[in-house]
């Protein structure tokens, strides 16, 4: 147990010392983040910016329809105290009131003004200037708060007290959107396609990465002949063990900072997007249960073993890295094969693929996370695919302590698949 | 208690297309230094990696220490130099250390007080230079065998295994490797190493045991094999002119067996049953200026040619030693 320790030790700390380690786990949340978060604010740009609040009305109906019209306008806004300036002019006065709202815009400290007149309480029109002027979510925002506030003027004009009044005019309309596609409803809900997107891929990255990581690995120490000093103090099986379990308490360790910094991150978005000038996204991030996320560690942790111990397998039986990567083909086209079904899982997470993929070792570690991410998986479909992943992982590992423990010691030219095949019967 | 280090039983180990060691039996007595001879590709590596327990034979026993082979309790007692060598490149010289202390049994404290001790010794840490802060890369290939050399014996081992540890070295660190070997049969551990340089062997070895194609030609003691092996040969030394004619009398059936030539010396092993007084008045009447002429012990090496010959080298097997 403490050879095995000194080895899950050395692969541990010799990679988490890396710059490359550090890299990836810093840039990864803000990758992670900028996929939803850049989603989320070009969705935000349909929606009205902070620049309607930032206006001038200037107010010649000499009514006060200007402030109740203000008050319209910033009534939906979350920033607090935020609401169009009213200035109160004369008709008479209204052509150098406009001149002087222009320059305040020129000067950029006013992102517009809106004029209002006797022609707009009798519903006729209204004229807005400004920079955002082209912004048709801004502009709607203000077109319909007008024409609330002219509503209200002439409700209360035909004598109904402010509360009746409120309670007619107050219709805070939530209205969310869903895209229709030829392959039906797109998915089921925005936030949870993402999320299962993001789990899919973080899974699919993951497992390349590091199961090319320790074929590097498997075959540094084999080319340098490490591995016959180390075989020579413990069994080849705590030796490959320890690799792979070294291996992926770097990957969890990633997989944890990576999620935990994204969560952060994701949670401090509203800040973030109205740093960028947009209010905050109406969706919350979906509920994961301590369960769930127990259950995506697991998966992960299980495709990452299936994976690593096959390519651990792979690098013990070549001699360079060139050699590898050709070697390892096999792998990545069953890797690649299944990042391709990501997006029709993502569609129909319900459908014959999307199950019967969740079943197969190969492809369950990615699968299964995903579905589990966007819809309701039924506990027996989750235990068969977890009992055939744990059977995959032990025939992966049985396979691959013995196509490793002769290869390490074979020098020269590439095996044959049939070599290979003689390998695995080979007592010791 | 037993009093060999390595017991091997009528060991075999086949390979899908060969026979890489033929029921072997070998004996390396406690505190002696043993040399495993042979050409490349005559199951050498095998062999070791055997008794490391790298591989297990196909039958046959193997005993280190009394114990067999594959008792996890020997691994400790074991040190190895692996025939190629190499470290984790990318890797800091003491976390290396460490670790290979580490797998075998030494811990803590005690792994970077011995690590300190040798990277001193070998001069690999001086006032001036902590080499052990580098990274293996950083450092010369003269150095990186002193590291590995370090690795193979910070746990202070009982039986040292090095195989063929002379090729590559400089003669400095080769000289190093002499006097430690030295220094661990005086400390009462045994030395087996591996190796086709016969100079190093006779000088070095207290036994020997050489084998081709898989199996033992011959083992014992150096002074006994010498013994056995021929009190025949002659050592021939010549001065100025004349050497042509002795080439011709050497060449004689009648007299000479093999003459191993060269150019002003010569170690001859004489025909079965021929005189070597004969000889010496062949030599004399063709008008050779003779420096010296005397009965010798053959050498090791002509033992090997002798016994192994060029036929003992098969091609393509170095892969499995």
């Amino acid at each position: 147990m403490a050879k095995l320790w000194a080895i899950i030790k050395r692969e541990y700390l010799e990679r988490v010392r890396s710059k490359w380690f550090l890299i990836a786990t810093f840039f990864g949340p803000i990758f992670f983040s900028a996929i939803i978060i850049v989603p989320a604010w070009l969705a935000s740009t349909s929606k009205a910016t902070t620049d309607v609040y930032n206006t001038t009305l200037l107010d010649a109906t000499s009514t006060g329809f200007g402030h109740r019209l203000a008050v319209n306008i910033a009534v939906d806004t979350t920033i607090p105290g935020r609401m169009p300036v009213v200035k109160v002019v004369a008709p008479s006065e209204l052509t150098q009131a406009e001149s002087l709202a222009t320059r305040e815009v020129m000067r950029k400290e006013k992102s517009g003004y809106l004029v209002v007149d006797q022609q707009t309480i009798a519903g006729e029109s209204a004229r807005y200037a400004g920079a955002n002027a082209t912004s048709i979510a801004d502009m709607t925002q203000i077109k319909s708060a007008i024409r609330q506030t002219i509503l209200a003027t002439r409700l209360q004009n035909v004598g109904l007290d402010d509360a009746k009044l409120k309670q007619i005019t107050f219709i805070p309309l939530d209205f969310s959107t869903e895209r229709i596609t030829e392959r039906g409803r797109a998915g089921s809900g925005m936030a949870s396609v993402l999320f299962g997107f993001a789990i899919g891929f973080l899974l699919y990255l993951s497992i390349v990465i590091y199961g090319q990581t320790i074929m590097s690995g498997v075959l540094e120490e084999k080319t340098t002949r490490v591995a016959e000093v180390v075989m020579s103090s413990v069994p080849t099986d705590t030796l490959l063990a320890g690799k792979v379990l070294g291996v992926g308490a770097v990957g969890l360790t990633q997989q944890i900072l990576w999620i935990a910094t994204t969560y952060v991150l994701l949670k401090l978005r509203a800040p973030i997007m109205a740093k960028l000038g947009a209010p905050t996204v109406n969706f919350s991030l979906p509920d994961i249960t301590l369960g769930a996320g127990v259950l995506f560690l697991l998966f992960f942790l299980l495709g990452f073993i299936f994976y690593s111990s096959l390519y651990a397998a792979v690098g013990s039986s070549v001699n360079s890295e060139s050699e590898a990567r050709q070697a390892a083909s096999p792998l990545m086209i069953m890797i690649v094969s299944t990042a391709v079904f990501i997006q029709p899982v993502l569609l129909n997470p319900t459908g014959t693929t999307a199950r019967v993929l969740s079943l197969i070792p190969i492809s369950s570690p990615i699968i299964m996370p995903i579905r589990m991410a966007v819809t309701g998986v039924p506990t027996l479909e989750m235990a068969a695919s977890l009992g055939f992943l744990v059977i995959g992982c032990a025939a992966a590992l049985w396979l691959a302590s013995r196509i490793y423990r002769v290869g390490f010691l074979m020098y020269g030219k590439r095996p044959t698949m049939k070599e290979m095949a003689r390998w695995v019967s080979y007592a010791r | 208690m037993t009093e060999y280090a390595i017991d091997i039983v009528n060991v075999t180990k086949r390979y899908a297309d060969h026979t890489a060691v033929r029921d072997l039996t070998l004996r390396v007595p406690k505190g002696s230094v043993y040399g495993l001879l042979g050409p490349n590709g005559a199951g050498k590596t095998t062999t070791i990696r055997m008794i490391l327990n790298i591989i297990a034979p196909d039958s046959g026993k193997i005993h280190i220490f009394g114990r067999p082979s594959n008792d996890p309790r020997i691994t400790e007692r074991l040190g190895y130099l692996p025939e190629e060598r190499g470290l984790y490149r990318k890797m800091q010289v003491r976390r290396v250390l460490k670790f290979l202390a580490e797998l075998k049994g030494v811990r803590g404290k005690d792994a970077d007080h011995r690590i300190d001790e040798w990277l001193v010794r070998l001069s690999l840490k001086t006032p001036e230079k902590d080499w052990g802060l580098s990274k293996i890369d950083e450092l010369s290939r003269g150095m990186q065998q002193k590291v590995q050399f370090i690795g193979t014996l910070l746990h202070d081992p009982d039986l040292v295994i090095l195989d063929e540890p002379f090729s590559g070295l400089d003669p400095i660190n080769s000289q190093a490797l002499k006097d430690t070997v030295v220094d661990l049969k005086h400390r009462g551990k045994t030395v087996i190493f591996s190796t086709h340089l016969m100079d190093n062997a006779e000088r070095l070895c207290d036994s020997v045991c050489i084998i081709a194609r898989g199996e033992k030609v011959l083992d014992g003691t150096v002074t006994s094999v010498k013994e056995e092996h021929g009190q025949r040969n002659i050592a021939l030394a010549l001065e100025g002119d004349g050497i042509s004619g002795v080439a011709a009398i050497l060449r004689d059936h009648s007299l000479v067996k093999r003459a191993d030539d060269s150019n002003r010396f010569f170690e001859i092993e004489m025909a079965p049953g021929a005189d070597p007084q004969a000889l010496l008045r062949r030599i004399v009447e063709s008008g050779a200026a003779v420096q010296r002429f005397e009965m010798i012990q053959p050498s090791l090496h002509q033992i090997f040619l002798q016994k192994v010959g060029a036929t003992g080298v098969e091609e393509g097997m170095t892969g499995h030693g």
